[in-house]
């Protein structure tokens, strides 16, 4: 006999607590007889668990609902209390707005309203108060339309709810949901269409309103939900247990369902544009993102047989146990499985989880989730997923030079990762083409990149070997990964090979840091200059540590001081990492790995590294290579997680501050109390409780000041700590547009004279050619669809975009993704950044990538 | 979140016998602690394998590897520490159970790296899991500790009278020549890092199940070159920097 709780969770599912049977109305009755009988024992533990249930397993709503509406029939007092406790967390999650919460919390009251656990009239004015509250916000004069973002998600919680409980509203309280849905067109009709300039995952820089005439998330969906209006509320992916019960759930007496409030909106900024207006929208669309992006990879036939909203409702599905299954691997991928439809989905659930892991501007987890859950979905459907996943690879293969920049890299990280924990098996003679393209070309490029970290995670001669079926490729492999120590013999130099060998020397006769840095000043510096001491020092100290990662820690932190020594200034931090750059020329990842280490150390700054990066031999490589993107990203991820860290440290500092200042006041308090006391004292009163405990309450108060004084005192050196950081990244920040927009200016003038971005491919309109359909795992149904052609369909052999061109749109692809990743570390700083970089000189082109990345209106542009 | 399906307060199946304290004081430190430690290693996999892969997860501060308290060469595990707790969370989230030069890999929190713990516990100086190990496992030195000392013995019987059978001795033709086996770290290669570092390695098309004894190896059992732990390749003999520890204190960002 299982235990009432393995019941609860596994309801409807095909498992050995319910006897391997899986029919929903025999699971909801041995559930409910369960339950039942463990009433009297454990009410409480019965509905904290069963809420944790419904909240967590949000697929089996239909289930918990109509558990829940015969728990009615026994047990009222139970039922007000399941609805009361969503009703407090309901207004909970609204007031923190915390998203996923509200989202899954209302589509639990529409399951409790279908099996009449609750008034229908209830739920309808839930949905008339977030639709006023929507309404309210997206109002020029009464709201705050850069709000807009948490209306749109209100709307889309009401009509997410409809998939479950449409049918049942219309049903019993039609007039009612007709006014509501009146009141959703006429918000469609106030509230601005939101443009995905910035956050589309394929980007058509030269066709510019392309996304102006698609449809928003929220217009989409409304129409699938017109749409299934229309279809008579008739879909295949909501079960409907408790129409089973229905002779029963009629007869019970329905909750009512207190009053919600929705948090206001906070005050709007002054003009409808504009800086202030930005920064707000910023915000907004941060604490309310939008969930999916659809990436519509596949042919549109391979889902011609579901529904519009059937899809949708999968999507829903397929994310919550993504969210709320994330850390249990068994189990996140049994349910993505097995989901309670009737149709088949892997190339939805393919679609799904890419669009996750290139969600912009960052997905819900860190993208090495999905490696996991696509492991684990190839592991769980053998047969069928791989290939999916294999055709979902091609399709972005196809496309890669529309691909967001961000998404190239995501998309590198994760295939070099999934291949490595599939043997490292791909048939590359697919791909073999690539090798006849120029070396700028995306597609060659995006093969050179995984083979590149494929290495990494293994080593050379393993990936030599996987791509056997396609050998040539071998060109596209990275050297092997060896230092390049220029006075490992006399040729670098007979002078820099005699002091190499003394610093050698030195450092294996454990020679102190002190000892070296005056052997430096004395010996070398003095005596012949600055660049070979430059060069002996760091190619000799690299080279002792060039064994591992721990040898390199262990040199810079042994003696980093000489280095620093030497280079006490920008320009010589710039040669240093030239030396980094030059003695590991022959391995990427040990380049950007000593440049990170020699960051951390603060022996070079991120201003540093940033002009070396935009040093010309690099500026060179910005279409054809990662490299030194890798090591900017590094730069800015750096100093970003310094700033956050000092955030995060002074946010639970001036927590301390006012526990202390709690402290202190109430040991005020309490002195206080005592002195005023009067006290017998032979026979007087006196002021004052007995000295003793004076004592004692005086040194307490000594004590708490003390302490409030120095949290207090470690907060305000935080506090300097933290705006020297914000100067730093202000600083960061200016020169890495101010760079950008140096390199760009004259390409841009040069490739694209009339402003505008235009390819030389007429190829768009032809028709994709289809000569290695062999080798497609596929369906070839090359008709482009209208929907394929807004997510374009280049095929990968009409690129025809030349090398200044391709170096601009990379380019600006990158200024895009920067900007787009750390957008709110920059808004704070716009006014500065308008005002020093883009009042300039600059290039509309590259104006427009930073807009976009910050999802700034081209309007603000004056 | 995912509360459903798990015990959040145990993070560890593994209590560290060494740890100085009670099982409630490693609990609370295993809560808080940025370390992870990562087992089921190939002896051959570099600091910079693990680099790439764990950094994936959030800016690393350290690795430190495991070695064979005799041979000072990795022996299949190592600490990391991040810099972040979340970071620790997700490399144990997402990246245990999953492969790394094609080993399945598990990485658990830790208690936090203390000086001496690089050590192998194991009698022989690796770890003890590989002392009594039975199976072939070409990534972590082919045969267990014990069973390699068995095979030893019984070479040297062989061996005994090779002279006069050696012929007979049915040569197998090296599958992964063995000849490299100890001689090529010494050669023109002065990094081990990149060179060949496993193409002795007959583990191309093993399966991820490696407590799987196939048949093949089996038949190998007498030929000398299994009872002898090859020297790892990737031990770089003139590493002189490992032994000193430095302050895990200091926050390098």
């Amino acid at each position: 006999m299982s235990s009432w709780r393995n019941l609860v969770l596994r309801i409807g599912e095909k498992c050995p607590d319910y006897g391997g049977n899986d029919d929903f109305k025999d699971h909801i009755e041995t559930c409910f007889g369960a339950v039942r009988r463990e009433f009297e024992y454990s009410e409480d533990d019965i509905l904290e668990f069963l809420l944790q249930c419904a909240e967590q397993l949000p697929h089996k709503i239909p289930l918990y609902g109509t558990l829940v509406g015969l728990l009615n029939l026994e047990n009222e007092d139970f039922v007000t209390k399941v609805v009361e406790n969503t009703q407090a967390n309901l207004q909970a999650a609204l007031d923190s707005g915390n998203c996923d919460r509200i989202r899954v919390l209302m589509r639990f009251l529409t399951g409790l309203m279908c099996s009449k656990v609750l008034q229908p009239s209830s739920l309808v004015v839930l949905f008339e108060t977030l639709l006023s509250s929507a309404a309210t916000t997206v109002d020029d004069d009464k709201g705050n339309p850069s709000w807009q973002a948490r209306a749109d998600f209100y709307i889309t919680c009401i009509l997410s709810c409809l998939p479950w409980g449409g049918g049942e509203l219309v049903e019993q309280v039609p007039e009612e949901i007709e006014r509501v849905m009146a009141g959703i067109q006429a918000y469609m009709s106030i509230r601005r269409h939101v443009s995905d300039t910035g956050f589309s995952v394929f980007e058509y820089i030269d066709e510019s309103n392309q996304s102006d005439n698609e449809k928003d998330f929220l217009e989409d969906l409304w129409i699938r939900i017109q749409d299934l209006s229309n279809n008579g509320w008739k879909l295949d992916s909501v079960p409907r247990p408790h129409l089973s019960f229905e002779a029963q759930l009629v007869a019970v007496k329905s909750h009512d369902f207190g009053p919600i409030s929705c948090p206001d909106h906070s005050d709007p900024p002054t003009a409808l544009s504009g800086i202030a207006f930005g920064r707000q929208k910023h915000e907004a669309e941060s604490k309310y993102p939008q969930r999916i992006r659809r990436l519509n990879i596949f042919p549109s036939s391979k889902y011609e047989d579901v529904q519009s909203i059937d899809r949708f409702v999968v999507e829903e599905y397929l994310l919550d146990v993504m969210l709320f299954l994330n850390g249990c691997r068994k189990e996140c991928a049994s349910y993505m499985v097995g989901l309670p439809v009737s149709f088949r989905y892997e190339y939805l659930m393919a679609e799904t989880i890419f669009s996750q892991l290139l969600l912009l501007p960052q997905p819900p987890f860190k993208p090495m989730y999905y490696t996991l859950v696509i492991i684990d979905l190839c592991k769980a459907l053998p047969g069928a997923f791989p290939a999916v996943v294999a055709g979902a690879v091609r399709a972005l293969f196809d496309k890669i030079a529309d691909l967001d920049m961000e998404c190239r890299t995501r998309l590198i990280l994760w295939f070099s990762h999934h291949l490595s924990n599939f043997q490292f098996i791909w048939p590359w003679e697919e791909w073999a083409h690539v090798l006849d393209l120029p070396k700028w070309d995306p597609q060659r490029v995006f093969v050179q990149e995984i083979l590149e970290r494929e290495v990494r995670l293994s080593y050379w001669d393993k990936i030599k070997q996987s791509i056997e079926s396609a050998p040539a490729l071998e060109e596209l492999l990275p050297p092997k990964g060896t230092p390049n120590f220029k006075y490992s013999s006399e040729d670098g130099g007979k002078t820099e090979h005699a002091l190499s060998s003394e610093l050698i020397g030195m450092v294996k006769g454990r020679l102190s840091s002190r000892e070296i840095v005056s052997w430096v000043e004395d010996s070398v510096l003095a005596v012949h200059g600055l660049d070979i001491t430059l060069g002996v020092v760091v190619q000799t100290l690299l080279n002792i540590g060039s064994k591992s990662f721990t040898h390199l820690i262990t040199v810079l932190e042994r003696y980093g001081q000489v280095i620093s020594r030497i280079c006490s200034d920008q320009d010589k931090q710039v040669m240093l990492i030239s030396e980094v750059s030059s003695f590991w020329r022959n391995n990427a990842q040990m380049t950007a790995i000593a440049i990170d280490r020699m960051m951390g150390y603060r022996l070079i700054s991120n201003l540093a590294i940033v002009r070396w990066v935009f040093s010309p031999s690099n500026v060179d490589q910005f279409h054809i290579s990662d490299r030194p993107w890798e090591i900017l990203r590094n730069a800015v991820n750096k100093t970003y997680n310094r700033i956050s860290d000092l955030r995060k440290e002074m946010s639970s500092l001036k927590r301390s501050v006012l526990s202390a200042e709690e402290s202190a006041s109430k040991a005020r308090a309490e002195l206080s109390a005592a002195e005023s006391k009067l006290t017998l004292m032979d026979g007087e009163p006196v002021l004052g409780e007995n000295p003793v405990r004076m004592k004692r309450l005086k040194s307490q108060v000594d004590k708490a000041n003390e302490e409030e004084v120095s949290v207090r005192e470690s907060l305000e050196a935080k506090e300097a700590l933290f705006a020297k950081a914000v100067d730093e990244i202000e600083a960061l920040f200016i020169s890495l547009y101010k760079s950008f927009s140096n390199v760009l200016v004259e390409p841009l003038r040069d490739a694209f004279k009339d402003g505008m971005l235009r390819r030389t491919d007429a190829a768009d309109e032809m028709p994709i050619d289809d000569e290695d359909s062999s080798a497609m795992e596929l369906d070839k149904e090359s008709e482009k669809s209208k929907k394929s052609h807004s997510n374009g369909d280049r095929s990968g052999n009409d690129y025809t975009v030349g090398e200044k061109e391709q170096w601009c749109l990379s380019t600006l692809g990158y200024v895009k993704a920067f900007t787009r990743q750390y957008a709110s570390e920059i808004w704070p700083h716009v006014e500065k950044l308008d005002a020093d970089v883009l009042s300039k000189d600059v290039h509309p082109l590259f104006l427009k990538a930073f807009y976009a990345g910050l999802r700034r209106p081209m309007s603000d542009l004056v | 979140m995912a509360l459903l399906f798990k015990d959040p307060s145990k993070l560890s199946a593994y209590r560290d016998r060494r740890f100085p304290g009670t099982q409630e004081e490693f609990d609370e430190v295993l809560q808080n602690s940025t370390t992870v430690y990562v087992g089921n290693m190939s002896f051959y996999t570099t600091e910079e394998q693990v680099y790439e892969l764990f950094s994936r997860a959030g800016e690393l501060k350290k690795i430190v590897m495991g070695l064979d308290k005799n041979t000072k060469t990795p022996c299949g595990f190592c600490f990391l520490m991040y810099y972040s707790r979340e970071d620790a969370e997700d490399s144990v989230k997402y990246i245990s159970g999953t492969i790394l030069d094609d080993r399945p890999i598990r990485v658990d929190f830790d208690w936090g790296f203390q000086e001496g713990r690089q050590w192998g516990r194991g009698r022989s100086g690796g770890q003890v899991r590989d002392e009594y190990r039975t199976d072939y496992d070409p990534g972590r030195g082919g045969y267990g500790k014990l069973v390699q000392r068995e095979l030893e013995s019984q070479r040297q019987l062989v061996d005994y009278g090779a002279g006069s059978l050696g012929s007979f001795q049915p040569v197998m033709p090296p599958p992964y020549g063995r000849h490299g086996g100890n001689h090529y770290h010494g050669g023109s290669h002065r990094h081990g890092r990149d060179y060949n570092r496993k193409r002795y390695r007959e583990d191309d098309n093993r399966e991820p199940d490696i407590s799987k004894r196939s048949p093949n190896y089996d038949s190998r059992r007498n030929s000398d070159r299994d009872s002898r732990p090859e020297k790892n390749p990737r031990f770089r003999e003139s590493g002189d920097s490992d032994e000193e520890e430095e302050d895990d204190g200091k926050q390098h960002r």
